[in-house]
């Protein structure tokens, strides 16, 4: 039977602020005499939302902003009750929502574990059998007995994963609380949670912005969309259909037709001299695409106007991510030092060999200086935004992988070293010396 | 009914944690600590103590401080617990909004809270009756019995009271209000005898005098307080008759307001 069961959920909230009694009166006095109450807007922030989880599944729940995500876990934490369906939950749950909720300024660390044990509902002997663990897990020895008030931020949250994840339950419920402490306790933060996962069976439910995570921990995912459950099936799957959506989702608020170069999140640098008209990417047959496949051959069209004499011009391309972090540059160099154009419209034209990059979004930038002293005309970042798509057979997604796919070859995999032992010593070695960097 | 017997079991741990922390933080930085639990109740009692000297009210052969104080005794657990009561579900807002556990749980706690803060009382009212040389009877027994009576009445109230409080924070402002005026029309200032000298004796309401004393009596905390006096100061167990009215009215109320903060709980987290 399943753990848990969300029978056709809708919750509704009525929009805006909350009615005063005068208008609560006024409204059951109509709805006595039975006329038309006034009533307020309402907002599903879940909408018929069906799905059912077994014991020992390890769900994650994504989705965009507003999505549904808590609301959803709050209902399965039973915090909240649904408008419509219901919720079947066999077996106890660990609400992880947003940790330290109960962590109090006043108290000391040690009294804050008691009081945030008891409010979890773990027993006090048990607490008591694991507070040294709890204690040592959060690097907070020197400090358990000081008021958390003085604490910094970051020994807060330390002592709220510690205390949360102690709990002793069926069903663990993670809302985004992975983000915790700095790089190492997040390493070990992480770690408890594939301890919980994969050694004690437990059933988990995680919610988190950080898809990756989500891909790595979970066997399941669910996609979440304005209330409605989208889809709901493997982990890896359905993260790559939420990247695709978001993908578009970016493309389709930065690239808008009324402004041939927009600029959404991007420098834009130009005193009009020059004026780009478009950009175009084109495949090997000279079709128009959006969209590249990984390794293809492809050209760049920009289309543009200059209103002064460009002398010897450099053309710069370049590609980034849609969060501007640099990826890659050709500049055209000494090319077209022989060059002088008269103002006009023109067309340049640069073909980029076995485009490296993963599958993912990416948007382009384009600087074009002029003269002897290479000043810059025009600049300017996100010009241009496209997608590339895996090559059957290459799932590899851009960040969880790197960005760059590497255009190697292997010759062989089955030689057989001349001195097998040197050889092996010093491979070792040198993986030692690249770790310890 | 037995679902609040129930909760407040298996959710002692809980409770007692949460009462803790509540006058742990209370008190954690005040020099004078514990001591400001009873100051309420001692400086009312030097105030009415004070007044009294201006107005005569009778108040048979128990000398009038002690009366009052163990007036106030029961008084102040009864409305610091109400008002408490009233306002835990909204002050703990970032904990409902978070985990869940039964709501009950937070005017439970407010109750245990004050529960402890009467415990100190006593060991000033105990000061007052070796001053007086007054020793406790066998009825002192009765006193675990009033003082669970007093918390269901004030639960009656912090149940309604709290669920209406999380939509309309209007309770929380109207209910000192109404208290203060309450503690008028409870025997704290005066004896209960002095009601019933003047209704049941004197007839100072003619023919409805008996109604009247009925009216009055249905407040509990008449009851409550004079049978708090009477097993303490008089030796004498509590009188039923004045008992009663209050007693049917609060069973009458309770199963209500309970199943209106059960109803209201799931809502709580929507709207606080």
């Amino acid at each position: 039977m399943a753990i848990i069961e969300v029978n056709h959920v809708t919750k509704e909230y009525r929009l805006g602020n909350l009615t005063s009694l005068m208008e609560t009166t006024t409204n059951m006095l109509k709805r006595l005499s039975r006329r038309q109450p006034v009533s307020r807007e309402r907002f599903k922030a879940l909408d018929d939302v069906d799905f059912k989880i077994e014991k020992g599944e390890v769900v994650g729940i994504i989705g965009s902003n507003g999505a549904g995500k808590s609301t959803l876990l709050k209902h399965l934490a039973s915090i909240t009750k649904p408008t419509r369906g219901e919720i079947i939950v066999r077996g106890s749950v660990a609400p992880l929502i947003e940790v330290g909720a109960g962590v109090n300024p006043e108290l000391t660390g040690r009294e804050n574990i008691y009081l945030n044990g008891a409010i979890l509902g773990i027993p006090k002997k048990i607490i008591h059998q694991k507070i040294d663990d709890i204690i040592s897990f959060a690097e907070l020895e020197q400090f358990i007995d000081t008021p958390v008030k003085r604490y910094s931020s970051g020994m807060t949250v330390r002592l709220g994963f510690a205390i949360a994840t102690s709990i002793d339950a069926d069903i663990l419920i993670v809302d985004e609380v992975l983000a915790v402490g700095d790089l190492a306790f997040q390493r070990k933060c992480f770690d408890r949670m594939e301890h919980i996962i994969k050694r004690q069976g437990k059933t988990v439910l995680l919610v988190s912005h950080n898809i990756r995570q989500v891909e790595r921990i979970c066997t399941r995912v669910i996609l979440l969309d304005a209330g409605k459950l989208l889809v709901d099936g493997e982990s890896s799957y359905v993260t790559n259909l939420f990247y695709e959506r978001s993908d578009e989702k970016i493309k389709s608020t930065a690239n808008r037709p009324s402004s041939p170069h927009s600029n959404g999140n991007g420098r834009l640098e130009s005193l009009g001299e020059v004026e780009l008209l478009g950009i175009e990417l084109e495949d090997e047959l000279g079709r128009v695409t959006q969209k590249i496949k990984q390794y293809e051959n492809i050209d760049v069209v920009i289309r543009y106007k200059t209103n002064i004499d460009l002398i010897k011009p450099t053309f710069g391309i370049g590609v980034h991510t849609t969060d501007i972090l640099y990826l890659a540059t050709h500049n055209s160099g000494e090319q077209f030092r022989q060059t002088k154009l008269v103002p006009g419209i023109y067309e340049a034209r640069c073909r980029i060999n076995r485009f490296p990059f993963l599958a993912g979004s990416y948007s382009l930038r384009i600087g074009i200086t002029s003269g002897e002293l290479y000043r810059a005309v025009f600049y300017a970042e996100s010009v241009h935004h496209f997608q590339v798509e895996a090559v059957a057979g290459l799932r590899s997604m851009a960040g969880s992988e790197g960005f760059v796919c590497l255009d190697a070859e292997w010759q062989d995999i089955s030689i057989k070293p001349a001195q097998p032992q040197s050889d092996a010593v010093w491979s070792q070695s040198n993986v030692q010396a690249v770790h310890s960097v | 009914m037995l679902n609040i017997a129930k909760n407040l079991y298996s959710y002692r741990e809980l409770i007692a944690a949460l009462a803790w922390k509540n006058i742990a933080i209370r008190y954690k930085q005040a020099y004078l600590g514990l001591a400001w639990a009873v100051i309420k109740p001692v400086t009312l009692m030097l105030i009415f103590t004070l007044v009294r000297s201006f107005v005569g009210i009778e108040t048979g052969d128990v000398p009038y401080p002690i009366l009052t104080f163990a007036a106030l005794m029961p008084w102040v657990f009864f409305q610091e617990s109400a008002s408490e009561g009233v306002a835990s579900v909204t002050s703990n807002a970032p904990l409902i909004r978070k985990i869940y556990f039964p709501r009950e749980v937070f005017p439970l706690t407010a109750m245990v809270t004050k529960l402890v803060e009467l415990t100190i009382s006593f060991f000033i009212l105990a000061g007052l009756m070796i001053y007086y040389h007054m020793a406790p009877t066998i009825q002192v027994l009765w006193i675990p019995v009033i003082i669970l009576y007093t918390m269901i009445v004030a639960l009656t109230i912090s149940f309604f009271g709290a669920a209406i409080n999380v939509y309309y924070r209007d309770m929380s402002a109207a209910l000192p209000v109404v208290l203060s005026l309450a503690m008028y029309a409870s025997p704290v200032m005066y004896p209960l005898s002095l009601v019933q000298n003047k209704l049941l004796v004197e007839h100072a309401g003619g023919e409805w005098s008996e109604t009247l004393y009925k009216i009055y009596t249905l407040n509990p905390l008449a009851g409550i307080i004079d049978s708090f006096q009477r097993v303490l100061l008089k030796g004498v167990p509590p009188d039923f008759a004045s008992m009663w009215p209050g007693v049917t009215l609060t069973l009458l109320i309770l199963p209500m307001s309970y199943w209106y903060f059960k109803k209201a709980e799931y809502y709580f987290a929507d709207v606080i």
